[in-house]
């Protein structure tokens, strides 16, 4: 019988190059979203957990009690995804990559599916006895970093998988190499560091943005006698909940939504202050060992995608600083909000010079080819003050000085002077939104951009995405005589 | 305080009773030969009397484990300047003897090796626990008033530690020693005006040669060592001064009435400590304890079990020794110690344009911040969850600091 299966040959895949290779990217994009979620929300609800323990503040609590809820529905959702995108997607369009770069990192997929069963044990039992563990909360507290720990090492090592098809240990001879070698491929280490710090800021811009949501859905004034969410019916039907006490309970949730916003966006802004520095390490190993990625990303067509991810970078602290400035306003601290002012216009300034493209066309190579690639005062298709270096580096470090000053001088300004939640303003919690918008669209980019700057690699040096077009090819027809039994 | 009868053959050391007498631990007929010599030298000097102040200090019942990186810090301290008075039995500071008389200490001189292999370890132990002990100051609060000055002083304490730690690299003169003295020397250059003066200064010349070596020698063993006690000394006569209540768990109040908790601890407190009133309402911790034996006992636990650490590691691991120093290979790939990994990873970071900017601005906007940090953060709540205002841009300082060397270990792995 096994004659007759070596026999057939392999069908072909619908789709061109073209369309499976946005399928694959499109469903892996799609599944990253709700896997770093979970990663760096399972942190913010450790965070959270241990802090209302140490504090009694019940606002963290509710927190991390509405973050597990939200896991639920998240993990399966991604996890579907994910088996759908490996099942599916890996297998049916790029056969040849995932099965032969999958025999020689197996011991990773191995240990990463065992991640797995922790994680399902770990999480759908704090999903379904959140509040059952209440009793027992230093122990359900245990659960949570024991589900931390399962998901960073989980993250850990997909990482490895990834690091290792941008940055393969040995160019040009991936079988028989030792995983001690593939756990310190040169980007790894840069990569997981870069993914840990991302997951907690994309998970905080998402608290963010929810909590902007319901603030402006609390605060709405059409609608203020009849905010809370459960009782809007009971009210309508009975007018059974007096004025006062209606009112008190949307101030309560004002206060409680405004605090969840902040909590969050501080988060995402502060980390994604690191981000500066880690993604540039991380392009550099990029730059010392696959140099042609590297080149792809910077002087390639893929160099206007990272434009527009520095343009991004930009518009997270300008809407982060903003949102300091307008609730440090709100507030009443108006010298330390007059100092986020400042921040936010030299914030914008850095950001209009910082997003001028270096030449004038489609890549770098398109000028050379036309011979342009001279300043365009002297005729040519330059622009100098584009380029990365010094230029681009020069804002990089000036952001992240300011960010860095603005983050502290808000929570100092928090810490001395005891904030009343509830009175932001509605235009701060579109800045909220906004940021978030923009977090949400780099971490696409950003994988856009990794995965397209392989091209036309799948793993650097090793294999290609033409290569998986000949399993689409009916297999020459060898006789059944001649064909290798077994592998 | 001293009861002395005059006249009488045996003065009576008179420090309260209660204490004990310490001498009186050890058994007599050790001890009994030397009493009249001790009573001799206690009535010249008045050792007793200071040992008993040294000894019978208070120190916080709380956290004792926590306080012994200091001390420890210190008897590493003690390690080095020994070890370092045994190198220099057989060292010669000079390009063309240096490397040939680590040679002759490594082969002809017995426990020659040994003692190199403690001091390298010795080095590489106090880096860290200078770390984790300027860690457990910050976190603890301990810097806040009125310990600046004991905080300050240490700052200064750990960039001495750094500046032997690199002069110390370059002496043996073998490859990587000649490799890091190029290439640390050449940092200055980046300074805008001076920067070429002081390489030039410290190089002796253009390049590197038998001046640097020279020049770093001095440093290493006399100007840096003398700079690092003075400080030590103002840096314990400090602590001290103020008593070992730096920590936020001192302040810890159990009543709705903080304010009057602490007043009245002050008022129970045992003279001569805590301080003297130079901060009325955050003195005193809840429940002290004697420094001996109690803190001393700890002390020498952790202490110990390091320096059994260091000479074990001394002997079975060692010290390096390259080929001797040749400045004509053109495929030695110097690598840093590993405390020096995050610097060595800026460096290779930052774009040539900007190395200068890079050191120079971004490091010196780290040391003056952390030189001022008593005076940035003069919020007087302590506890940790309470001064996010610090703790989160520690986190981002701390943070890169050991991702840069993590990044430095994984470049090195892949060269
Ligand atoms: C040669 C290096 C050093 C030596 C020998 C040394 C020694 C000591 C000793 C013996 C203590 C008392 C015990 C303890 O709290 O651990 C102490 C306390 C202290 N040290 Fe250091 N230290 C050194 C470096 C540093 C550094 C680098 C810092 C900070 C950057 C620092 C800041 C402090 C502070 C603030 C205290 C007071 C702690 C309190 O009262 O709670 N020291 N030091």
């Amino acid at each position: 019988m096994q004659h007759l299966i070596l026999s057939l040959s392999p069908t072909s895949v619908p789709g061109t190059l073209v369309t499976n290779t946005v399928l694959v990217g499109g469903v892996a994009l799609l599944h990253v979203l709700f896997a770093t979620f979970l990663i760096g929300s399972c942190t913010l609800v450790a965070l959270s957990e241990g802090i209302s323990m140490v504090t009694k503040d019940e606002r963290h609590e509710r927190l991390a009690r509405s973050l597990v809820h939200a896991w639920g529905y998240i993990f399966s959702t991604g996890a579907a995804i994910a088996i759908f995108f490996v099942v599916f997607v890996l297998v049916g369009m790029w056969g040849r990559f995932f099965v032969s770069f999958q025999q020689f990192t197996f011991w990773v997929w191995f240990f990463e599916a065992l991640t797995f069963v922790g994680e399902i044990v770990l999480l759908y039992t704090l999903y379904a006895n959140w509040e059952r563990l209440r009793a027992y909360r230093l122990a359900r507290l245990g659960m949570v970093l024991l589900l931390n720990i399962d998901q960073w090492f989980q993250m850990f090592l997909i990482d490895v998988i990834a690091s290792q098809m941008l940055t393969p240990t040995v160019q040009g001879a991936t079988d028989n190499i030792s995983y001690m070698l593939q756990f310190l491929n040169p980007t790894n280490l840069p990569l997981t560091i870069h993914r840990t710090i991302g997951n907690i800021a994309w998970a905080g811009a998402l608290v963010a943005l929810v909590s902007a949501f319901q603030y402006l859905r609390v605060t709405r004034r059409e609608e203020a006698p009849a905010l809370v969410p459960r009782q809007r019916s009971v009210v309508r039907a009975l007018g059974a909940m007096p004025e006062g006490e209606l009112v008190r309970e949307r101030n309560r949730e004002a206060a409680y939504w405004d605090w969840a916003g902040q909590w969050g966006m501080l988060f995402a802004f502060g980390l994604t202050i690191i981000q500066i520095w880690v993604g540039y390490s991380y392009a550099k190993e990029i730059q010392l060992h696959s140099l042609d990625s590297w080149y792809q990303m910077m002087y390639g067509w893929i160099s206007n995608i990272f434009l527009a991810q520095f343009a991004g970078l930009g518009l997270i602290f300008i809407f982060g600083v903003a949102y300091f400035w307008q609730r440090l306003k709100a507030a009443g601290q108006h010298t330390v909000a007059r100092r986020h002012q400042i921040a936010l216009i030299l914030l914008i300034l850095l950001w209009l010079f910082g997003i001028q493209p270096a030449w004038f066309a489609g890549s770098y190579p398109d000028i050379v080819a036309a011979h342009l690639a001279k300043p365009f005062w002297d005729g040519g298709l330059e622009d100098p003050f584009g380029f990365f270096f010094p230029w681009k580096v020069m804002v990089l470090i000036a952001d992240l000085l300011i960010a860095l000053y603005a983050l502290w001088s808000y929570i100092r300004a928090r810490v001395r002077t005891p904030m009343t939640m509830g009175q932001a303003t509605r235009s701060s919690q579109r800045l909220l939104i906004g940021m978030a918008v923009v977090v949400g669209l780099m971490m696409l980019i950003m994988g856009i951009i990794r995965e397209s700057s392989r091209s036309p690699y799948l793993v650097n040096q090793n294999i290609t995405i033409s290569h998986q077009v000949i399993l689409q090819q009916p297999a020459p027809n060898i006789p059944l005589s001649q064909r290798p039994i077994g592998p | 305080m001293r009861d002395r009868t005059v006249g009488s053959e045996v003065p009576v050391p008179a420090e309260p009773e209660e204490k004990g007498d310490f001498i009186g631990l050890v058994p007599a007929p050790i001890v009994g030969p030397f009493r009249r010599s001790w009573a001799w030298f206690d009535d010249r000097t008045g050792i007793t009397g200071l040992l008993y102040k040294g000894l019978y200090e208070a120190v916080p019942k709380q956290g004792g484990w926590a306080y012994t990186l200091g001390s420890a810090t210190l008897v590493v301290i003690i390690v080095q300047f020994f070890t370092g008075i045994f190198l220099l039995l057989d060292y010669v500071p000079s390009v063309t003897n240096a490397y040939s008389s680590l040679l002759y200490l490594r082969t002809d001189d017995l426990f020659g090796d040994w003692i190199r292999g403690i001091h390298l370890w010795g080095a590489y132990v106090l880096m860290l626990l200078i770390g984790v002990h300027a860690l457990r100051t910050f976190i603890s609060a301990s810097y806040k008033k009125p310990r600046e000055l004991n905080w300050i002083s240490g700052v200064m304490l750990f960039f001495l530690v750094l500046a032997m730690a690199i002069t110390g690299a370059m002496l043996p003169w073998d490859q990587a020693a000649y490799w890091t003295a190029t290439v640390v020397t050449n940092i200055p250059h980046y300074l805008p005006v001076i920067g070429n003066g002081v390489r030039t200064l410290w190089r002796g010349g253009n390049f590197v040669g038998p001046v640097t070596l020279t020049r770093t020698f001095a440093l290493h063993i006399w100007v840096l060592p003398a700079l690092l006690l003075g400080l030590i000394g103002g840096h314990l006569y400090l602590l001290r001064r103020h008593g070992e209540f730096g920590s936020w768990v001192n302040y810890r109040t159990t009543t709705d009435n903080p304010a009057r908790e602490i007043a009245e601890r002050i008022r129970h407190a045992e003279p001569p400590y805590p301080t003297r009133g130079t901060e009325p309402l955050y003195s005193v911790p809840s429940e002290t304890v004697d420094f001996f034996p109690d803190q001393l006992f700890k002390d020498t636990v952790v202490s110990l079990v390091l320096v059994v650490f260091i000479f074990v590691m001394g002997l079975i691991s060692g010290a390096p020794l390259d080929g001797p120093a040749n400045p004509a290979t053109l495929t030695y790939v110097p690598t840093p110690e590993w405390f020096y990994l995050p610097l060595d990873q800026l460096l290779v970071f930052f774009p040539t344009q900007l190395v200068g900017f890079g050191v120079f601005v971004i490091v010196g906007i780290g040391a003056t911040l952390m030189l001022a940090l008593p005076f940035i953060d003069r919020n007087p709540d302590r506890h940790p969850i309470r001064r996010p205002d610090v703790l989160v841009p520690a986190f981002f300082f701390i943070g890169t600091v050991i991702y840069l060397a993590l990044l430095g270990v994984n470049r090195l792995y892949n060269l």
